[in-house]
């Protein structure tokens, strides 16, 4: 039958992700999506699961580098033989990049040194060379770059958000035409369904629920100093 | 070389049937397992999407009326004809029946989310089933011009 139409039952059985900014909730659980997704063979739902961890920040340890990251995702894509999930990975790393430039600038540091591993993807070279530049003179092939700027600059954090869900979402989605019933598709539907979760989960409560996670797991073995002192003062 | 020849013909008589048989079955496959996808996630009308799925079992039957205008005694004259227009009439079946799946595969998927569109999504699959009936017709037309073979 080919691999083109490797999955039609799973890709039917799944319903359709609402469009991004309406959705209320995820389309389906992720308890009842993994269960769909036991019909992947073994090394499809080991490629899932890599391009999954790259792509996922909450999979990313606290602890980690800039240039680890980097290191660990170069050997992810040496694993991922598939031509459209290692452009999906990225464009999508690129984005990222683009964004971690930003970023640095508005904090004020300079042009990162050429040995220093600081982003991925095409554009790292090019974004250090034209790095006083508002777009990295990189216009042409992001035109969303001077409105990401301008955003960080005024701090709208959740205008932000949108505008970077919305490129991502719009990222997976130029693949979708090629791919309706292969792997390929079904990578696409469960990166939409990280979309949808991460945008509906913009909560204020989980929000802090996620903060408060991020802090102790950054304060590390001092996360009970307080406590600590509270109960002696006591 | 003359056993080529007739080997040749019989291939051709016997191919519009049997490639066309494997066109349908993919082709009904491929869209009964998106029948079983949307039977999971849908409420109800699971007969529509079990009669799409055999949609694509219309080829065989294509195959088999041809397999039976190209029957006769298969002679050196009338092998070269049996040959080309069974084994072409055969690959558009099969192409025809693999693609027809495939269709019927998206208008289940997309007929599952939104019922009201489902008569619309079938378009593809019926403008795909009136390119197998061009090769079906005109296989029966131009086999009308071979040599009966033994004479007659």
């Amino acid at each position: 039958m080919g691999d083109a139409n490797a999955y039609v039952m799973l890709i039917t059985g799944l319903p359709r992700p609402e469009a991004l900014f309406r959705a209320k909730r995820p389309p389906l659980s992720r308890l009842k999506l993994n269960r769909r997704l036991r019909v992947l063979a073994p090394d499809d739902a080991e490629t899932l699961e890599r391009v999954e961890q790259i792509l996922t920040w909450a999979s990313m340890p606290m602890s980690m580098t800039d240039a680890q990251f980097v290191a660990s995702v170069r050997a992810a894509m040496q694993t991922i033989n598939n031509e459209t999930l290692r452009l999906i990975v990225r464009d999508r790393l690129e984005i990222r990049t683009c964004i971690a430039a930003l970023r640095r600038r508005l904090r004020g540091e300079g042009r990162p040194s050429p040995n220093n591993v600081w982003g991925y993807g095409r554009w790292r070279e090019h974004i250090r060379r034209n790095w006083s530049e508002t777009s990295f003179r990189l216009d042409n092939v992001f035109p969303w770059l001077r409105e990401a700027d301008r955003l960080l600059r005024a701090g709208d954090s959740l205008a932000m958000q949108r505008l970077l869900l919305d490129l991502v979402w719009k990222n997976v989605n130029r693949h979708v035409g090629e791919h309706e019933f292969d792997f390929e598709a079904v990578v696409i539907y469960v990166l939409k369904w990280d979309i949808v979760d991460r945008w509906v989960r913009h909560d204020s409560g989980l929000a802090t629920e996620r903060c408060d996670e991020l802090s102790e797991s950054g304060l590390g073995e001092f996360a009970n100093l307080f406590q600590h002192q509270q109960y002696q003062s006591n | 070389m003359n056993e080529i020849a007739l080997a040749l013909g019989w291939i051709g008589i016997y191919s519009p049937m049997a490639i066309g048989a494997i066109g349908s079955s993919i082709g009904c496959a491929i869209a009964g397992q998106a029948g079983i996808g949307a039977m999971l996630e849908t409420e109800g009308g699971y007969g529509r999407y079990i009669g799409l799925s055999a949609f694509p079992s219309s080829f065989v039957i294509y195959g088999i009326v041809i397999m039976f205008t190209l029957n006769r005694e298969v002679t050196a004259e009338n092998a070269g004809a049996l040959f080309g227009i069974g084994l072409f009439a055969g690959l558009a079946l099969l192409f025809a029946g693999i693609w027809q799946g495939r269709a019927c595969a998206s208008a289940i998927n997309a007929a599952k989310e939104k019922p009201e569109i489902f008569g619309l999504s079938l378009a593809p699959a019926a403008i795909i089933e009136g390119f197998a009936v061009f090769a079906f017709v005109f296989a029966l037309v131009v086999s009308a011009d071979i040599p009966a073979g033994g004479g007659s």
